[in-house]
């Protein structure tokens, strides 16, 4: 960690701790868990420092909620492991809500509607997922995007071409190897304006799913407060700030729970 | 589909399920490991022989010199120098663009470098990559094994008024082949394993079919045990093939 952020925490600590009335927060600060490889959500920066979407939210959230926190890069794949053994106290890492995870974790109200994106040339006529019958699509490997690609089309159909991350599919599909690529609405959102051939279709048929914020199952009292930060940055315009931000689009509506 | 156990541990049923995928990456393999086999021995033999080429007097003396070896040698020195997966890279996303491109192809251009991209693309280009890499390592096969001729035979076809291309295809080559086959055996072999590198481009051969099964399962032992068996029987053809090939070629040498 650089002076920069060390002073950066200090302040924020001395502020916070000066206007909360919680005693857990003063002194002890909370760490963050996030996955660094996932732009426009968390990535890093090149002089190391995590940034993005997920970021701001967070520092937003703790900020309202008077919580002091700490980021740490956690690989996605030992993320919920590291939140299980105490690594890391919350989790903040584009981590879809689905019922199999609410089994295990305790997720904060939603604080990003994630939905399945099309990407495809600015001439392509594609308007839903059904017209990409017979057209090469390009997914990224294990992702929703390659799920709903399988089940639609078969999981053995040549036509769905599977790499191992969402910019060289994009890549790809600029490069005209194919028709279309499938992903997270931010992720896709985020490449395809980096190329001005492509343009991004929404299926209105793909359902909506929701990014929520991590804690350890049964920690009633950090989840109360992070959706208490949660809904003061959406109420004060924060929230909607931040998205504006990442995403040059208005925010949407999300559900309190 | 149910799931089928083998030994207590093996699902076996989410390979079937994915037969279709295996079964078509194996032939894509096969299919990329013979093209680049046949090229690239073509091609090392051009390159092993412009490594070698000498002459005595000028010009062709300093054409050898500088349109012939030091290309040559640049070029092994690079495609032996980076690795495999970077050149793969390198050239579909940054080198057939140039190429093939429906908008200013140099090669093919129009609706017609679509039809290429999207059907063929991942495949030239991982041919394109494999050939020019194992070029490089099979030149020096060649580069050795003309080397490794003893000088008197040269001199001595030379002075029975074989011109250099003659005495190369009648007396050099012949014999150096024939200790060529074991590394060129080897570079085959080699060959065969790293066109799954290919895979990253999206190629659908072997290691892409794990790579999917692994990805929609998250399982990791039936996969890569799966290719890994399909590879080493391939390979065990390929050493098999080679033996046949140095017994055939080897039976000068047992006078």
């Amino acid at each position: 960690m650089n002076f920069k952020n060390m002073a950066r925490i200090a302040a924020a600590t001395l502020v916070l701790g000066a206007s909360s009335l919680s005693a857990q927060a003063q002194g002890k600060e909370l760490v963050v868990g996030s996955s660094a490889t996932y732009r426009p959500f968390a990535y890093e920066s090149p002089t190391k420092e995590i940034i993005g979407y997920d970021v701001d939210i967070i520092r937003a959230v703790a900020q309202k909620a008077g919580i002091p926190i700490k980021l740490v890069n956690t690989p996605w794949t030992g993320i919920f492991a590291a939140l299980n053994n105490g690594d890391v106290d919350l989790v903040i890492s584009g981590v879809t809500i689905n019922d199999k995870r609410r089994q295990s974790y305790d997720f904060t109200a939603p604080y990003f509607e994630a939905r399945q994106l099309m990407a495809v040339p600015q001439n392509s006529t594609v308007k839903t997922l059904k017209d990409l019958a017979g057209k090469k699509i390009g997914v990224v490997t294990g992702s929703t995007g390659d799920d709903i690609a399988s089940r639609e089309f078969g999981k053995t159909n040549p036509d769905i071409r599977r790499f191992e991350s969402t910019p060289v599919v994009i890549s790809e599909l600029a490069n005209t190897g194919l028709d279309a690529a499938i992903g997270d609405n931010g992720v896709i959102a985020f490449r395809v304006q980096e190329h001005k051939s492509l343009k991004t279709v929404s299926d209105p048929a793909f359902p909506k799913e929701y990014f929520g914020i991590v804690v350890k199952q049964g920690n009633k009292d950090l989840l109360a407060k992070l959706n208490a930060g949660l809904a003061a940055i959406k109420a004060d315009g924060t929230y909607a700030t931040i998205y504006k931000k990442w995403f040059q689009a208005d925010a949407p509506t999300l559900p309190a729970q | 589909m149910e799931q089928i156990l083998w030994f207590g541990w093996f699902r076996a049923d989410i390979i079937l399920e994915y037969a279709a995928l295996f079964w078509h990456g194996l032939q894509i393999t096969i299919l990329v490991t013979l093209i680049c086999i046949a090229q690239g021995t073509t091609l090392g033999l051009a390159i092993g022989l412009a490594r070698v080429a000498e002459a005595r007097y000028a010009p062709a003396r300093q054409l050898c010199r500088f349109a012939l070896r030091w290309p040559a040698t640049v070029y092994v020195s690079f495609f032996r120098g980076t690795p495999l997966f970077v050149q793969i890279l390198l050239i579909h996303f940054a080198v057939m663009p140039l190429f093939v491109n429906p908008v200013d192809g140099l090669l093919i251009s129009g609706p017609a470098a679509r039809d290429i991209k999207q059907n063929y693309g991942a495949f030239l280009s991982g041919v394109v990559a494999l050939t020019l890499n194992s070029g490089a390592y099979i030149s020096e096969i060649f580069r050795a094994g003309i080397q490794s001729i003893d000088r008197g035979q040269i001199e001595a076809s030379r002075s029975l008024g074989m011109p250099y291309w003659r005495t190369m295809y009648h007396v050099v080559l012949p014999q150096a082949f024939r200790r060529m086959l074991p590394p060129l055996g080897n570079n085959a072999i080699s060959l065969l394993k790293d066109s799954s590198l290919i895979s990253a481009i999206g190629l659908a051969e072997l290691a892409y079919a794990a790579r999917t099964v692994a990805g929609a399962y998250s399982r990791y032992w039936e996969p890569h045990l799966t290719i890994s068996l399909m590879y080493w029987m391939l390979t065990l053809c390929l050493a098999y093939a080679i033996k046949k090939l140095e017994a055939r070629y080897g039976r000068g040498d047992s006078r």
